[in-house]
């Protein structure tokens, strides 16, 4: 994986448990990493730190919500992703979403959703992307 | 009260072959219809319990041999339908699950006592509308007579979308 590759700890999701963290892998993009699974319990959860991830600093910073520990998202969680994606779209800016497994992609495919978000494998994707339209030197 | 802890049962067993096919059983093998095992999970109704249910349903969709994309489907379908009923249960009540796991097919019944017979389910909602898309039907069980169920089936080739 990329240089943020989960510790150990971060094993397969458990069932009904909710974590999140910000972080910041490079300048000028923020990373929401969620790992458990999002559903009526803890789509609260999850809502709450997307809205720490839309308040990033400066305006045109890359925002990012990596999925790969995500082993559940039911639509109380889709609800909350999508009103984030709407947000963010009124602060002029898109919300990245990264390494959904099919547990993840399946649902945002089947309601049309995906089209909200910028969907993309790893964070590797991302950054490659970013330093791809920065000007050379 | 204290938070609930688990208090679910599951039983399974093989439907009995006269509610399969009462004018062929005693017949010899081959008469019959083939019989769709029956799991029944009952939970307190308790969000929180949910994981549990989902993860039957996920487990016996895997062994039926329906593709991933179907499983997925009929987990989030099961989550949903289960949400929304636990949404409306009787404080204290309990939350029946079935699963009637046919060839190519599994039905769901959920259902769960209600406070007030007339609580309402909305199914003018953003769950509702994701549950129609996921399950090939869904449709909800509310007379006013105390219960309030959802039915739901799902084949294990899931349609593209």
């Amino acid at each position: 994986m990329s240089a943020l590759s989960f510790p150990a700890s971060r094993g397969p999701s458990r069932p009904g448990g909710l974590d999140t963290s910000l972080t910041r892998p490079a300048p000028g993009v923020h990373v929401l990493l969620v790992d458990g699974e999002v559903d009526t319990l803890t789509a609260p959860i999850l809502g709450e730190a997307l809205g720490g991830l839309l308040a990033a600093e400066p305006a045109d910073a890359v925002v990012a919500v990596d999925l790969s520990g995500v082993g559940f998202l039911a639509s109380s969680g889709l609800a909350v992703l999508i009103r984030a994606a709407h947000t963010a779209g009124s602060q002029g800016r898109v919300l990245h979403l990264l390494g959904g497994s099919r547990a993840v992609t399946r649902p945002l495919e089947v309601t049309g959703s995906d089209q909200l978000f910028t969907l993309l494998p790893a964070l590797d994707e991302l950054l490659a992307r970013i330093d791809g339209d920065r000007p050379a030197g | 009260m204290g938070i609930e802890g688990p208090s679910g049962s599951v039983t399974k067993g093989r439907r009995r072959v006269s509610e399969v096919d009462p004018v062929g059983a005693g017949d010899g093998p081959g008469t019959v219809e083939t019989p769709g095992s029956v799991v029944e999970v009952r939970t307190s109704a308790s969000a929180s319990l949910i994981p549990t249910i989902r993860a039957v349903a996920s487990d016996l969709a895997a062994r039926a041999d329906f593709d991933l994309d179907a499983i997925s489907d009929l987990r989030m379908a099961v989550d949903e339908a289960c949400a929304t009923l636990v949404d409306v249960a009787a404080p204290g009540s309990s939350l029946r699950c079935t699963f009637d796991v046919r060839e190519e097919l599994i039905r769901v019944h959920a259902e769960v006592d209600t406070a007030d017979a007339a609580t309402p389910v909305s199914t003018d909602t953003f769950g509702w509308r994701v549950l129609q898309t996921l399950a090939d039907e869904v449709e909800l069980e509310a007379n006013g007579s105390g219960t309030v169920g959802i039915r739901l089936h799902k084949r294990a080739d899931a349609a593209p979308r």
